[in-house]
Order: C-alpha cells, then sequence, then structure tokens
C-alpha cells in the first residue's frame, strides 16, 4: 500500500507525489486526498492543479460509442488487430511499463511506434545522432550554473517551476553549492517571451536579444562563429547588433559554468535540428582545451512531457532504436493517452483503438475504447526526468476500478 | 571445487547441485556428457550492460543496428531489431551471453542517481543473473564530507546506504576526484593533485573508500578506474595507485588502458612488464585488463573528464559528454580500433602481455570492457588469444610494424590451461565479488553450468557450448537457446546505522531536486512482472 491514509471517508489525508505533468517531474508535490478528489497544496503549477484534480468519470468501456464489458472490449480490440497488417501505436503517452507491454504488442502485431511528441523530438535526436552533444542535468543546474541562456523559449510555458527549482533559491530550504543563485545572470534569445521569470530576487531585469524565430538559426550561427573567435564584418544580423552578440559570448566565455537551454517543441521552423546543432556546437567550442578558459559550458534540452523521454529511453534499450518520426503507413491506429484526456488522435479513416486516459472525449468515435489508469494518479508507475538522468517512482494515490495499461495490453497479446 | 579434469556424475535438484542421492530416489532426466568439458556458467565481473550511458550509446549509434529475423523461443522477445554486438539491445545482450555460457554479468559503472534505469534495463536482459557497481567518489555528498575530515564511520554509513539504496552489490570509482574537478574546469588530475575547489586528491579519496569497502565486509573490493585512462605514461598513476590504499585490496579495472609509456619515437609504448610485475607483487590488487580487439565499437564511461580528450578521436566523428546530477558523469565516444593503427595494435598487445605475464589467475580477469575494448562477444577469440601461442604470433605478425617493433609478445610462450581459464572466468569471479554458490560445481552451488566439446580450435569450442544450464534448467543446446529465463540480481547489503540518512536528508532537500526518499529502489521495483528477485550476499 503506497497511501497512508485514514480510512474514514470523510478524513483527509496528505501525501508527497511526484508529478508527471510535464518533464521536470517535480516530487514535492503535496495533495490532500479525500476519497478519489484531490487537491493540490503546495504549488499553484498549472499544469500540476490541472493533472491531480481530474475528476475520475465513466469508467465502462466502450464499442463504437456503447458500453459494453471489459472482456468484449479487449476481445473487439484483438480482433481488430488480427485483421490488422500494421497498426500503428501512436500517441504512447505513458511511463516505463506501459510502453514496454504497448511494445510487446507492437511486436507481436507488426505495428510500429510513434509518440506524440515524435516530431520535436526527432529534432534533438537528429542532433544526437549526427554530432552528439555535451549537456548537463538539473541538479547540476542549480548548483553551478552562473549563466542561463533561454533559446527561442521562455521555458515556463513549459516547464512552470524551472526558475522556482532551479535558478533563484531562497537559500534556506534550497541553496547552491558553488554559485550565489540570484546573481545568476539570464539571457533570453528569441520572441515574445515571457521573460517575468528570469528578473532576480533583487529585481535584476534578464538580458534580452529580440529577434523573430524564424532569424534564430541565423542569429545563432553568428554566436557560434564569435565563440570560435571569427571577426565579422557585418554590424548587425537580422536586426541584432553584432556588439550586442559580442556582449552575450563574452559573458558565455566569462561564466565558471554556463547553460545553454532550448525546447525543441519551440524550435518549431524547417531544419530546426540545424539550430539546435548550433547551439549544441557552441557549446563544445566554449569547452575546448584551453587555457584561457576559466569555465565549463553544458547544453540542456527541456520541455517533455507525456511520457516522451520514458518512451524513447525504454524504446532504445529494448529495441537498440530510439523513437523516430517517420510518416508510418498503417491499416489501424491504436492511441494511447493515459495521462491527458485532451490528447487525442488525428482523425482516421482506419479502425481506432483507444486505450487512454477515462476522461477523454472523442471527436471520432473509437471502435474500442478502454479507459486505462493514469500512472500517478490511479496507478503506481515509473518516469525518466526531461533529462534523462533521473528515473522516479509514482505512486497510485486514488481508489479506482480502471485497469492498468500493461494489463491490457497483455490480454489482448494473449489473444492474438 | 577445484576440480581440474576430473571424470565425475553431477546432480541437480530444484536448481541446485546436490550431492549424489540416496539410491532408491528417482533420477527424472539425464544428460550423456562422456567426454565433454563441463564448467559452471561463466560470470563476467565488469561490463557496461545497462543505464544511461550504454542507452546513449545505442541512442546515438543508430548505424550500428542491423535487422536479423530471430527464430522461436527468441523471437518470443527479441525484435526483428537485432543489434551489433557493441550496442546490444537488452534482449541481445542476455542471448549472446547464455550462447556463449554466461549465466551472470556485472555493470560496473552505476551511477547512483541513474541506478534505477540500469535495473530497469537488467530486468529487460533475459537468461542471465546480473548486478552492478555503484559509483562513488566524484558525488558532491561524498567529496563534502571527506574535505571536511568526517570521520571513517560516517563515510562507511554512507557507502553502505548507497549499497542499499541503489542495489549494487559492490563499489566503483572512476577517475577518483576527477569526473568533478572536469565540472571546475579542470582538465587533468593526477593521484597526488588537489581537486581545485576541494583541496582533496585521488589519493584521499582512493584510501577513504578502499578502507569503507573493506570495513564493511562485502566481499568485492573497491572496482578502480585509475585516473589519467589512456593518456601516454599512465602507468606511473596506475604504479602508484596499487600503494594508495595501505594494504587494503582494490580492483584496478580495465588495466590495459592505465598500463602505458612514453619510451620511442611515438612517445607511447607498452608497460605492461612494469604493470604485471606490481601485480604479481602486491597480492592485495586484482586487475581485469579491458582487452581491445581490432573493429568498429563504442566506448562508454563515467570518465566524463579523459572521454572530453578522447572525444577528437571519435570515430563515427560524434560524442556525448555529461556532467550527472552532482553524483558524476559520462562520456560516450565511437571508436575504431585498427590493426594498422601503431597505438591501436600497441594496446592490443599490451592487454595480452599483461594477461600473459600475471602469474595468478585468481587475481587477473578476462574482460573487454564491453564495449570498450571490444564487444563482449569477442571472448570466445580472446580466449584462443591466451591458449593458442600460434594463434597470437600469426595475429601479432599482421600487425603495424612499428608496434610490432615495442612490444615483447612473441617471446611470451604462455599458453593459459583450461583449468586457467575456468578461474579466471568463472571461480576467480564468483570469488571477487562475493559469489558463494556460483563459480564452481560443489555440493550446493547453484546449477549454473556450461557443457564444451573439447576442440583444438578454441574460439569454436567457447563460442558453441552443446549445452546451458540455469539455475538447473536447461537454456541452451548446440549454441542455440532453447528456453528464455530471466536471472536473478545479486545485491550486498551491509549493516549500517540509519542515522546517516539524517545529514543526507538535509542535504537533498538543500542541494538536490529530489527527495531522498525517491533515490532509493525498493526490492520490489526489481521484482517487479514476477520475473526478477534479488539475492542478498551479505552475511
Amino acid at each position: 500500500m503506497e497511501i497512508t491514509q485514514d480510512n474514514a471517508p470523510n478524513n483527509p489525508s496528505t501525501t508527497i507525489v511526484t508529478c508527471p505533468a510535464c518533464g521536470l517531474l517535480c516530487d514535492n508535490v503535496s495533495v490532500e486526498i479525500k476519497q478519489s478528489r484531490i487537491r493540490v497544496l503546495n504549488t499553484a503549477c498549472p499544469k500540476s492543479i490541472q493533472f491531480f484534480e481530474q475528476a475520475l468519470s465513466d469508467d465502462s468501456p466502450k464499442i463504437n460509442g456503447e458500453s459494453t464489458t471489459l472482456k468484449q472490449a479487449i476481445s473487439h480490440a484483438a480482433s481488430l488487430l488480427k485483421a490488422s497488417k500494421n497498426p500503428l501505436f501512436a500517441g504512447l503517452s505513458t511511463d516505463v511499463q506501459g510502453f514496454r507491454a504497448i511494445y510487446n504488442l507492437a511486436n507481436k502485431t507488426n505495428g510500429n511506434l510513434q509518440h506524440i511528441n515524435a516530431q520535436s523530438m526527432a529534432r534533438n535526436m537528429a542532433v544526437l545522432q549526427s554530432s552528439g552533444w555535451q549537456t548537463t542535468t538539473l541538479t547540476e543546474v542549480k548548483n553551478r550554473a552562473d549563466v542561463i541562456v533561454c533559446i527561442g523559449t521562455d521555458i515556463i510555458s513549459h516547464n512552470t517551476r524551472f526558475f522556482e527549482r532551479f535558478v533563484w533559491l531562497n537559500n534556506q530550504k534550497s541553496d547552491a553549492m558553488f554559485t550565489d543563485s540570484g546573481k545568476r545572470e539570464v539571457i533570453y534569445i528569441g520572441e515574445n517571451l515571457n521573460t517575468k521569470a528570469g528578473i532576480s530576487p533583487d529585481g535584476r531585469q534578464p538580458e534580452s536579444v529580440n529577434c523573430s524565430k524564424s532569424d534564430l538559426p541565423e542569429i545563432l550561427a553568428v554566436l557560434r562563429a564569435l565563440i570560435m573567435g571569427k571577426n565579422l564584418k557585418a554590424q548587425n544580423v537580422a536586426g541584432i547588433q553584432i556588439s550586442d552578440l559580442i556582449a552575450v559570448a563574452d559573458k558565455l566565455r566569462q561564466a565558471k559554468y554556463a547553460v545553454l537551454a532550448w525546447i525543441a517543441k519551440d524550435l518549431d521552423f524547417p531544419h530546426a535540428a540545424l539550430t539546435i546543432q548550433s547551439i549544441t556546437e557552441t557549446v563544445t567550442l566554449l569547452n575546448q582545451n584551453d587555457s584561457n578558459r576559466t569555465g565549463r559550458a553544458a547544453g540542456l534540452s527541456l520541455g517533455g512531457s507525456d511520457g516522451d523521454t520514458s518512451a524513447n529511453n525504454a524504446s532504445t534499450w529494448l529495441s537498440g532504436f530510439s523513437l523516430n518520426n517517420d510518416n508510418i503507413e498503417h491499416d489501424a491506429l491504436v492511441w494511447i493517452n493515459s495521462f491527458n484526456a485532451k490528447k487525442l488522435p488525428e482523425k482516421t479513416k482506419h479502425p481506432l483503438i483507444v486505450l487512454g486516459n477515462a476522461n477523454t472525449k472523442f471527436e471520432q468515435t473509437p471502435d474500442v475504447f478502454i479507459p486505462v489508469t493514469t500512472p500517478g494518479l490511479d496507478c503506481s508507475g515509473t518516469l525518466f526526468r526531461v533529462d534523462s538522468a533521473v528515473i522516479l517512482p509514482l505512486k497510485k494515490i486514488r481508489e479506482n476500478n480502471l485497469p492498468t495499461l500493461s494489463e491490457i495490453a497483455r490480454q489482448i497479446e494473449g489473444l492474438l | 571445487m577445484g576440480a581440474d579434469g576430473v571424470v565425475q556424475d553431477i546432480y541437480i535438484r530444484n536448481g541446485k547441485i546436490i550431492a549424489k542421492p540416496a539410491s532408491h530416489e528417482k533420477i527424472s532426466q539425464t544428460f550423456d556428457l562422456a567426454g565433454k568439458i563441463v564448467m559452471a556458467g561463466a560470470i563476467d565481473m565488469h561490463s557496461h550492460i545497462g543505464g544511461g550511458k550504454v542507452n546513449i550509446a545505442r541512442m546515438m549509434l543508430p548505424e550500428f543496428q542491423e535487422t536479423k529475423n530471430y527464430s522461436e523461443p527468441e523471437a518470443h522477445i527479441c525484435t526483428p531489431n537485432c543489434s551489433h554486438h557493441a550496442t546490444p539491445n537488452t534482449s541481445d545482450t542476455g542471448f549472446r551471453y547464455i550462447e556463449m555460457g554466461y549465466t551472470a554479468a556485472f555493470e560496473p559503472a552505476i551511477l547512483p542517481i541513474n541506478a534505477r534505469q540500469a535495473h530497469l534495463e537488467m530486468a529487460d536482459t533475459p537468461m542471465i543473473d546480473k548486478g552492478g557497481y555503484a559509483m562513488l567518489g566524484n558525488d558532491d555528498y561524498f567529496l563534502r564530507l571527506l574535505s571536511s575530515n568526517a570521520d571513517q564511520k560516517a563515510i562507511n554509513d554512507y557507502v553502505a546506504w548507497t549499497l542499499h539504496a541503489t542495489q549494487a552489490i559492490g563499489i566503483k570509482v572512476v577517475n577518483p576526484g576527477g569526473i568533478s574537478a572536469f565540472k571546475f574546469n579542470q582538465r587533468r588530475l593526477d593521484l597526488d593533485e588537489n581537486h581545485s575547489h576541494y583541496q582533496i586528491s585521488p589519493r584521499q579519496i582512493l584510501k577513504s573508500l578502499s578502507r569503507a569497502v573493506h570495513d564493511l565486509g562485502i566481499a568485492k573490493p573497491l572496482h578502480v578506474h585509475c585516473n589519467n585512462l589512456g593518456a601516454a605514461g599512465n602507468f606511473e598513476t596506475t604504479l602508484n595507485t596499487m600503494g594508495a590504499s595501505d594494504g587494503v585490496p582494490m580492483h584496478l579495472t580495465h588495466i590495459q588502458f592505465h598500463s602505458y609509456g612514453t619510451e620511442g619515437d611515438k612517445k607511447f609504448s607498452s608497460a605492461a612488464a612494469q604493470i604485471s610485475e606490481a601485480l604479481n607483487r602486491n597480492k592485495h590488487i586484482t586487475a581485469d585488463v579491458g582487452q581491445i580487439l581490432f573493429g568498429q565499437t563504442v566506448t562508454a564511461s563515467g570518465d566524463s573528464m579523459m572521454q572530453h580528450l578522447n572525444a577528437k578521436l571519435a570515430n563515427p566523428k560524434k560524442s556525448v559528454i555529461m556532467d550527472i546530477e552532482c553524483d558524476a558523469g559520462c562520456g560516450v565516444v565511437p571508436f575504431k580500433y585498427r590493426d594498422q593503427n601503431y597505438v591501436n595494435a600497441l594496446q592490443w598487445a599490451i592487454g595480452l602481455e599483461i594477461f600473459l605475464s600475471v602469474e595468478d589467475p585468481w587475481r587477473i580477469f578476462l574482460t573487454t570492457d564491453h564495449p570498450n575494448g571490444a564487444p563482449f562477444t569477442s571472448y570466445p577469440h580472446l580466449i584462443r588469444l591466451l591458449m593458442d601461442k600460434s594463434f597470437r604470433n600469426d595475429a601479432f605478425a599482421k600487425l603495424n610494424l612499428d608496434a610490432q617493433a615495442m612490444s615483447n609478445l612473441t617471446s611470451l610462450n604462455r599458453e593459459y590451461s583450461l583449468y586457467e581459464i575456468a578461474i579466471m572466468t568463472r571461480a576467480g569471479a564468483a570469488k571477487l565479488i562475493g559469489l558463494n554458490d556460483r563459480g564452481h560445481l560443489g555440493a550446493g552451488a547453484a546449477a549454473d553450468i556450461t557443457i564444451y566439446t573439447d576442440q583444438s580450435d578454441r574460439e569454436a569450442m567457447f563460442a558453441k557450448p552443446d549445452y546451458v544450464f540455469k539455475d538447473g534448467e536447461l537454456v541452451v543446446k548446440d549454441g542455440k537457446v532453447v528456453k528464455v529465463v530471466w536471472g536473478k540480481t545479486h545485491t550486498a547489503k551491509p549493516a549500517f546505522d540509519i542515522g546517516v540518512e539524517q545529514g543526507l536528508k538535509q542535504y537533498f532537500d538543500k542541494y538536490h531536486t529530489i527527495q531522498l526518499d525517491n533515490f532509493k529502489i525498493s526490492n520490489d521495483e526489481i521484482a517487479e512482472d514476477g520475473r526478477g528477485g534479488i539475492i542478498n550476499h551479505t552475511n
């Protein structure tokens, strides 16, 4: 039993849980549990509140929108998969255990896999597989970073608590071992970014290089050239004074530990991988052996949700391959959205099976819908944090009658 | 135990080897092994089979993968995506090991913060038993303890707590202090050089950690990846490291990579003679070789400092260097070892020189530091190099000529016997790690048994056993898997003062980014699905 709660139904209990709503996996969220109602107590993070406070609705499986028994739903799903030559298992919004079960089912059915975040993940994978990179993780950022550059992103739109948990620390409860957290320099490069979170506790404004998203490739190429030591003849690039970029380059060179952060999802323009590569190559140049250098630098890919980092890692150790974003031919679609009821499949002309969040409201009625547990709420589980270094257990915190995704996948597999 | 060339029957019941049963007891199945070579299942005491850096290697190198169709029963859990042997997927890892008669492998570099991933991957590795060594000595908690002159008991408690929390069976230190120093922009760290922030030396780290491991009474001595990996002239660091523990046992891993001199025109030479002589003399030191073999592979190491230096040699040209969680780091660099390259050819010769010059097979172990020197699937080839002098000398004659001129390999006439191979790959490894019921065929041992046909081509012989039994079940016949099993996880959990968690909790709350409780891996997590299970080897 994972929850120590009083059995008296009206007596609420509180517990500390891990939040899977974004890639940060904050594991210090305090929730109050009263029967199946949950209230978040110690954070205003809207993603966290939306996740934990989602209602538990009708949990009956459906065939063509009509309630049915679990047995019949499983049997119908199995018959659709039997008739399919190459099903696509998409969405893949689940944890390690759920992914592993779906991976096995996909193998059994000649199926392919595609995560809901496949497009943005593919941008990072393209860089990793072409040149590699030099990166860091959140605890290193918290304890060492003295210069943080947010490239094409404000970070908080994806990772609400990034600055609160890892940048501006209150020094009493939370502190940095190797730098004065209040004196960190935050630099934004991009357009229409919410830079409020970058203001230091003593009111110091962050620096901003305001440029349109489409100019990021050029500006980052220039920044890389400056770090390489090239002399540029141009006075400005994409409307930005070169002197502004020289100032950024100087800060990076003088930093003890510079962190260059990006979120692949926010770099949504053609050939974005090349821009990510400009960032990672800038880091590599900053780390070159040079007796004049007094500091280090590291890249940091943020964002992440719907178990993308978990699915990608598990796919890699199970098959040898990371997930990709290939346009995959298929004749049946299996959609998995355990975490978020709002993540819907694209309209399809093929048979549609959904194994997902009980609250899902469909635009297209699936042939089969089997509500499954949400890891971290209805069942235990395991998730990777966005930096891939930390893997955390998720708890079951509310009573429910839902089956797990693994159970359903195994039962379907058993009928094939 | 200690049976060399003895002809006898072996009885198995409930997964264990037993003494001859009473005559009235019924024997349900018999295998005729007349004339066969029977050994305990082999144990790889150092092989990177799971965890962050191994998975980064797979992720970075899709070109290593190839597609192959498996037949039953492997097809049950193997995908059509067979893996290159340098970066096998988890299913492949288990199948390729058991096919060679290996029944256990130990992941030698588990970052404590990343231990959950290592165990997830090992849980998905079929056929073999597994376990791992947790990395300490570059984590800021330990470095803070040591630099503030904490007493040895506090260190011991922290080390024991780490073994429990990470479900490991041993402790490893990688480039003592160096991974942390790299985060402070130090680019090299020698044994008696100070870490710029903590003002402590690798020697102090080694002394403290080796003492802790010894005091706790676990079998596995401190697993040491020395400072200065791969650097010309590093043999002196390695020799000095042997003296750093004041006679307390230490295991120096992949010692081939730490046995380089600076003689000759190219300022890179073999120091195998000095290293072997020191190993023969220092009875408290054990070592595994980390032999390189020619071909494409990838190096995956916790040593971010030295891998950052090596990244310029990457082939193909890409690499990953990571600083990780005030805990450690990693560096993943693909390598292609070529027999016509002077340095690579000499590395090959240095490894073999060490194998042939270290006298006691109980203190030297057969590894390629998979996949860093070569994939583990090359073990049968390596065994033949050790057992067959003319085969070895023929291979040597094809090397880069300058390298040949710098090696005395052909003057080493030793050929390993089958018994010595069995010690090095079974009994010795089991004794080193503390697996009392493995590595031998005596009554009470687990029935992990490998049966070979005696062949003069030792590579062919060790590549394809006739039978392999895992815990008494026939799992391989004629080199092919006939039954899928999952193996257990070996751990060591010495007693400690739980009061250590007070300081740890304060430290985690203030500086870390996860809760202390979530750092710890429960037994249930490893035994999930009823597939895995934990064996604790603490007395």
